[in-house]
């Protein structure tokens, strides 16, 4: 059984993570749509939090703005999570080692976590609320959550760039 | 014309504002970070806006009505990315000076700026029904193109020269 720590150290030296990390153009562009695309994910993902917290666009429907912005947003999650895996491989050891980078990843853990508890608890009654300007306290909440737990991830990720 | 104002990023660096970002290891970090957040509500709303004046997000709501509503979130943004950028300007001047991707995104932003106090904010304005399609769309992908150009040599101040 391989540790972790032989999975990471695997991949950084594999001839993609090598390539990818010693090339003097593909890690820039690669970076650089990682993080341009938080314009599509983390930005649309903010506009549907600001609803969720009756701050923004009150006089749409909740549902209306998460299954038009939806979309979109998953498509920019997966320019990232694509974009983030093969910087992820290129740095592996480095990764695992910086406690920037596991921050990064339990912030992440929780901002999933965030989401599964507003999917099986509020948003269950969402017919009530809806359309109210303000969502109840527990969608208001997890739109908070939501914003802080981002806020703290793109955070993460720019201080774990130091420690490469 | 470009070596004459040289002196100005030369004062930039002897200035007491760069000493202070420059002497504090973590300020620095923390600039980039803000300016991050900024782009998130630029380049997020601009995206937005586009998308919707392209009929691709929220066909059934007025563009007029979503500029209004996100227009105060483009701002924000754009308050936070030019001070921190100033900032981090102030502390490597020297070092921009002599960086082509840094021109380059000076020539992008100042094309940006122009193009969305004017052509993009007028194409907002305006009710759907008297916007034509080619407007909407040219409004949209200038928008995209200036300001994700902004972005990507931004981006590559830091990796190219």
């Amino acid at each position: 059984m391989m540790s972790v720590m032989e999975v990471c150290r695997l991949l950084d030296r594999s001839a993609i993570g090598t390539d990818i990390r010693e090339s003097s153009l593909l890690f820039p562009i690669i970076e650089g749509i990682h993080v341009l695309a938080l314009s599509l994910s983390v930005g649309l993902i903010l506009i549907t939090d600001l609803r969720l917290m009756g701050v923004v666009l009150r006089n749409r429907a909740t549902s209306e703005i998460w299954s038009q912005f939806s979309p979109w947003m998953m498509s920019g999650f997966g320019v990232m999570f694509l974009t983030g895996a093969l910087l992820f491989w290129s740095h592996a050891l480095s990764a695992y080692h910086s406690t920037a980078f596991r921050m990064k990843l339990l912030l992440l853990i929780l901002s999933g976590l965030n989401a599964a508890v507003y999917h099986f608890t509020i948003y269950r009654k969402m017919g009530q609320w809806d359309t109210s300007p303000i969502p109840p306290i527990q969608a208001r909440l997890a739109g908070w959550t939501s914003l802080i737990l981002w806020a703290g991830v793109i955070t993460m990720g720019r201080i774990m760039a130091y420690t490469f | 014309m470009v070596a004459s104002i040289y002196p100005f990023f030369a004062w930039c660096e002897r200035t007491w504002l760069c000493k202070e970002i420059t002497v504090h290891e973590s300020i620095f970090p923390a600039l980039e970070t803000i300016h991050l957040f900024g782009l998130v509500l630029l380049l997020g709303t601009i995206l937005i806006l586009s998308l919707r004046l392209l009929g691709l997000l929220m066909p059934r709501q007025p563009t007029p009505n979503l500029a209004r509503a996100l227009g105060r979130y483009t701002a924000l943004g754009l308050a936070i990315m030019l001070p921190s950028g100033v900032l981090m300007f102030v502390a490597t001047a020297v070092r921009c000076y002599s960086n082509t991707s840094f021109w380059v995104k000076m020539c992008f932003l100042a094309t940006a700026l122009v193009f969305h106090f004017s052509y993009f904010k007028k194409a907002l304005r305006l009710p759907d029904s008297q916007n034509s399609r080619l407007r909407g769309r040219l409004a949209a992908f200038g928008a995209l193109f200036l300001w994700f150009g902004v972005g990507a040599s931004g981006r590559s101040i830091g990796f190219f020269g």
